[in-house]
C-alpha cells in the first residue's frame, strides 16, 4: 500500500491516521499469523484511499477564547480547522480575515451535520454550552469544552452524563494544567514525597481588565457581558479560578469538603459581580488552599504555590522553582540544579523539557518565547487521543464535572460571603 | 469628554492607546479590545517565537507554498509594494542579514566578508513569492526569513484603530513605543493631535495629525559599537550594512502601517528620501539629531520647530 499524505480538508474517500493505525496493526498481525509477505503493488490512484495526518476541527464560538483556541489549533500539525461559528457575524467576518481556507457558520447545527468535521472545540459563554455539546455528542462528535462545563451545576451535570453514554467518542473538559508538561513534572516531584508533608495552597490569578464588552449593536452588547450578569455569570471562581482548584484538586489528590468565599465590586463600579474576591478551601485530604483572584490588579499575575513541611513549590510562567527548609533532607541532585535568588530565599529550578546546559543558560525570569502555553498541550492531548485512542482523557467528564461543582460552589460563597460544606451526592453524575 | 488611557506591553515596547468620548465604560471597552488585537497579532507575527505564523512561513515556504490568512497576505502584498517603492529601501526579507549582523540573537557584531555575501544573497523580497489567486506564500531560496520588525507595530496600530472605530469612537490617539502614532480625529479641543519629534534630548520639532500616522525612524534606536564606530540594527538591505546616511526620519501618512514602512526606508535613503514625498506622503529626515541638519522636509503637517513643550 502507497501510503500519502493529504492536508487538504474535506476529503471525503480519506481515511485518517487513527483508522491507518487500527488497520496496519491488524494487518501486520495476519502478516505474522500466516507467515507469508506479499509485496503490494500500488493500487490505481483514484481508488486508493489516502492517510489524512490531521483531524477537521470547528471551533463553536468565536469570542476572544475561541480565537485563541483556532489560534492554537492552527499550530498542531494534526488538527485542521475548518469551519468557525459565533451568532455574531462581526465574529465570523473576524474569522475570515485572519484564518485561511475557513467556512463560517451562524448556526452551529450545520457544523454538526458535517460528517466529515469530527472534532469540535466549544467555546460560547458558559451558560450556552450544555445544548451545544448534547447535541455534538448526539451527531457523534469528539468534544472539547471549555471550563467550566456550565453556569449551573444541573447543566454541567447533563453535559457529564452525556459524555459518560457516550463512550467511544473523546470528552475533554477545558481544564489545562494536567496535561502542561511543567505541572505534570512538578506533580510527579510532589507525589514522590519532595514536599514532606503537604499543608496548604496559596495561588491567585491577577489581571488589569474591565471584563467589559462592547458592540455597536446594544443587544449584542448585553449578550457579550454575559460575565457580569449576575443570573448567568460563573463569577471569578467560576471563570478563571477553575483551573487553579482543579490543579489543588489534583496535586492533593481530593476533593475538597468546604470552601469559605469573601468578595466585592472595588473598582469596575459598572457591576454586580465581584472584580475582586478570595476563597479559603479545606481538602478532604486534609490541606487548606488560599485563593485570590481580581480583574483590578495585575501585580504578580498568576502562580500556584504549595507548602510543605521540607519544602515549597511555586508554579508560574511555565517554570517551577522548590524552596526547601534548612533542616530537609539533602536528595542529591539539587546539588547541580540551577539556582536563582528571589529576594532573600534561593530557589532550585525544576525544569521539565528543558536539557541542562538550556537550563542553566536560560535567565529565571525571562520569558521563554518558544514555550507553548497550557492551552496548546491541553489540545495537543485531545489530538494525542483521536489519533491513538480513544482512551479516557486526562480531563475527563468526571474531573471536569467535579471542577465545575467546586468553581460554581465557591463562587456561590462569593456571592453570600458564607462558608459551603461540599456534600458528597453534589459530584454524583 | 471623558478620557480613558489604556496600556500593553507587546512587540518589545509599550502601546497606549488615549480614547477620548463621553461613555468611560464603552471607551475601557473598546480600549482593551483592541489591546487584545496587539497581543493577538503579535503572536501571529513575531520572527522571535517559535510558534508564530510568521516562523511557520519563514520555515517551510522554502519547500512548499503556505495558505495564509487574507489579512497576513494583504500585509505581505503591502510590504511587496513598499519594497517596489522605496527601491529595495525598504525590504522585510531580511532575516538572514539580520542574523549575520547579531541582531537576531545578540545585540550586534561585525561580520565576515564570507558571511555577508551569503547572507545578502539570501536577502531580499525578490526571493519572495505571493500567488494571489491561491492566497499563499513560497521562498524560491531555502534561508530566505522575513522579518516584519519594520512595518508590523504599524499594521497592528491600523488593526486596533479599525477596532476602536469601529466602537464609534472618534478622537482618539494610539501609539506604539512613542514611534509610531495614529492620531483619530482630534484633540480635546478639537485640535489636531500635536506631537514631538525627538531623537534623544534633542527636539526636531512638532507636527500634527488629525485622521492621519506618524511613524520616527532613529539610527540612535538600537546599535553596537565597535573601535570608533557605531553600527545601528537598521540595515539597507540594498548593501547588507547598516545605514549611515541619516540619523532621523519622520514620515507622515494616511495609515500607519506606511508610515512605519516607509520611514524605515526614508533613513536609509537619507536624502533620496524625497522621492518618498506624494500626496498622502509627508517626509522628513535629518543627517543627525540637530534641527538644522535637514536631509529631505516635504509635506509634514504643521511642523513647527520651534515650539518647545510647556
Amino acid at each position: 500500500m502507497l501510503i500519502t499524505s493529504n492536508r487538504m480538508p474535506n476529503r471525503l474517500d480519506s481515511i485518517s491516521r487513527r483508522d491507518f493505525l487500527k488497520t496496519s496493526s491488524l494487518g501486520t498481525l495476519a502478516g505474522v499469523l500466516t507467515s507469508e509477505w506479499v509485496l503490494l503493488e500500488p493500487e490505481p490512484t483514484e481508488l486508493r484511499p489516502s492517510i489524512t495526518d490531521t483531524v477537521n476541527c470547528a471551533v463553536i464560538g468565536y469570542g476572544l477564547w475561541g480565537r485563541e483556541i483556532s489560534a492554537t489549533l492552527l499550530r498542531l500539525e494534526e488538527a485542521n480547522l475548518v469551519a468557525v461559528c459565533d451568532t455574531y457575524p462581526v465574529m465570523l467576518r473576524r474569522a475570515e480575515r485572519s484564518l485561511s481556507e475557513i467556512s463560517t457558520y451562524t448556526d452551529y447545527r450545520e457544523i454538526l451535520d458535517h460528517a466529515e468535521i469530527p472534532a469540535v472545540f466549544i467555546a460560547t459563554p458558559s451558560h450556552l454550552h450544555s445544548q451545544i455539546v448534547l447535541d455534538a455528542l448526539q451527531a457523534g462528535k469528539h468534544v472539547y469544552c471549555e471550563a467550566p462545563l456550565a453556569s449551573s451545576i444541573g447543566d454541567a451535570r447533563r453535559i457529564a452524563a452525556s459524555a459518560r453514554d457516550h463512550e467511544g467518542q473523546i470528552f475533554q473538559g477545558g481544564l489545562l494544567y494536567r496535561t502542561e508538561p511543567q505541572y505534570r513534572s512538578v506533580y510527579g516531584f510532589i507525589r514522590s514525597g519532595a514536599l514532606g508533608k503537604a499543608i496548604m495552597a496559596r495561588a491567585q490569578w491577577h489581571s488589569r481588565e474591565s471584563w467589559r464588552r462592547t458592540s455597536p449593536d446594544s443587544a449584542r452588547t448585553r449578550a457579550l457581558n454575559w460575565r457580569l450578569d449576575p443570573e448567568i455569570s460563573p463569577g471569578l471562581m467560576g471563570e478563571v479560578g477553575i483551573q487553579q482548584y482543579d490543579t489543588a484538586m489534583w496535586i492533593f489528590g481530593g476533593l475538597p469538603s468546604a470552601v469559605s468565599g469573601f468578595g466585592g465590586v472595588y473598582y469596575w463600579k459598572d457591576r454586580d459581580v465581584a472584580d475582586t474576591a478570595q476563597t479559603v478551601m479545606d481538602f478532604s485530604t486534609g490541606e487548606r488552599m488560599i485563593y485570590d483572584a481580581t480583574i483590578v490588579s495585575s501585580f504578580d499575575a498568576m502562580y500556584d504555590t504549595f507548602y510543605g513541611s521540607d519544602s515549597t513549590i511555586i508554579l508560574r510562567d511555565g517554570k517551577a522553582w522548590m524552596f526547601k527548609e534548612v533542616d530537609a533532607p539533602m536528595q542529591g541532585w539539587e546539588v547541580y540544579a540551577r539556582k536563582d535568588k528571589f529576594y532573600k530565599e534561593t530557589g532550585i529550578a525544576l525544569l521539565a523539557n528543558a536539557t541542562k546546559l538550556d537550563a542553566l543558560g536560560q535567565d529565571a525570569t525571562d520569558d521563554d518565547p518558544n514555550a507553548e502555553t497550557p492551552l496548546f498541550h491541553a489540545l495537543k492531548a485531545f489530538m494525542d487521543n483521536y489519533f491513538f485512542g480513544p482512551y479516557e482523557p486526562v480531563m475527563n467528564y468526571q474531573k471536569s464535572f467535579d471542577a465545575t461543582v467546586v468553581a460554581l460552589k465557591a463562587n456561590e460563597a462569593v456571592i453570600a460571603n458564607s462558608r459551603i460544606e461540599f456534600q458528597p451526592e453534589w459530584f454524583e453524575i | 469628554m471623558k478620557t480613558v488611557r489604556v496600556a500593553v506591553n507587546a512587540m518589545a515596547t509599550r502601546f497606549e492607546f488615549v480614547l477620548l468620548g463621553e461613555d468611560e465604560t464603552l471607551l475601557q471597552a473598546a480600549g482593551e479590545e483592541a489591546l487584545r488585537e496587539i497581543t493577538s497579532l503579535e503572536k501571529r507575527l513575531s520572527y522571535y517565537s517559535d510558534t508564530s505564523e510568521l516562523t511557520r512561513i519563514n520555515r517551510r515556504a522554502a519547500y512548499e507554498p503556505i495558505p495564509l490568512a487574507p489579512d497576513l497576505f494583504s500585509l505581505l502584498r503591502e510590504a511587496e509594494r513598499f519594497v517596489k517603492k522605496t527601491g529595495g529601501a525598504f525590504d522585510p526579507a531580511i532575516g538572514p542579514l539580520l542574523r549575520c549582523w547579531g541582531f537576531v540573537e545578540g545585540s550586534g557584531s561585525i561580520p565576515d566578508d564570507t558571511a555577508l555575501e551569503e547572507a545578502t544573497a539570501m536577502s531580499g523580497f525578490h526571493h519572495v513569492h505571493l500567488d494571489k489567486n491561491s492566497n499563499s506564500v513560497r521562498f524560491d531560496h531555502e534561508g530566505v526569513e522575513i522579518d516584519l520588525g519594520a512595518i508590523g507595530k504599524g499594521y497592528a496600530l491600523d488593526e486596533a484603530a479599525r477596532i476602536v472605530k469601529g466602537h464609534g469612537i472618534t478622537n482618539a490617539l494610539l501609539h506604539g513605543g512613542t514611534s509610531t502614532v495614529v492620531g483619530i480625529g482630534t484633540s480635546y479641543d478639537g485640535e489636531p493631535w500635536r506631537i514631538g519629534i525627538q531623537d534623544g534630548d534633542a527636539v526636531l520639532g512638532t507636527i500634527e495629525l488629525e485622521n492621519s500616522s506618524l511613524s520616527i525612524s532613529a539610527r540612535s534606536g538600537k546599535f553596537f559599537t565597535s573601535g570608533e564606530r557605531s553600527y545601528t540594527h537598521i540595515l539597507d538591505p540594498r548593501t547588507g550594512h547598516p545605514t549611515s546616511e541619516a540619523a532621523v526620519s519622520a514620515i507622515v501618512s494616511s495609515t500607519a502601517t506606511r508610515s512605519d514602512a516607509l520611514s524605515t526606508a526614508a533613513l536609509v535613503l537619507g536624502s533620496a528620501a524625497q522621492e518618498l514625498h506624494d500626496s498622502e506622503t509627508g517626509v522628513g529626515v535629518w543627517r543627525t539629531a540637530d534641527p538644522s541638519s535637514v536631509l529631505v522636509f516635504d509635506g509634514l503637517p504643521a511642523f513647527d520647530r520651534n515650539l518647545s513643550w510647556s
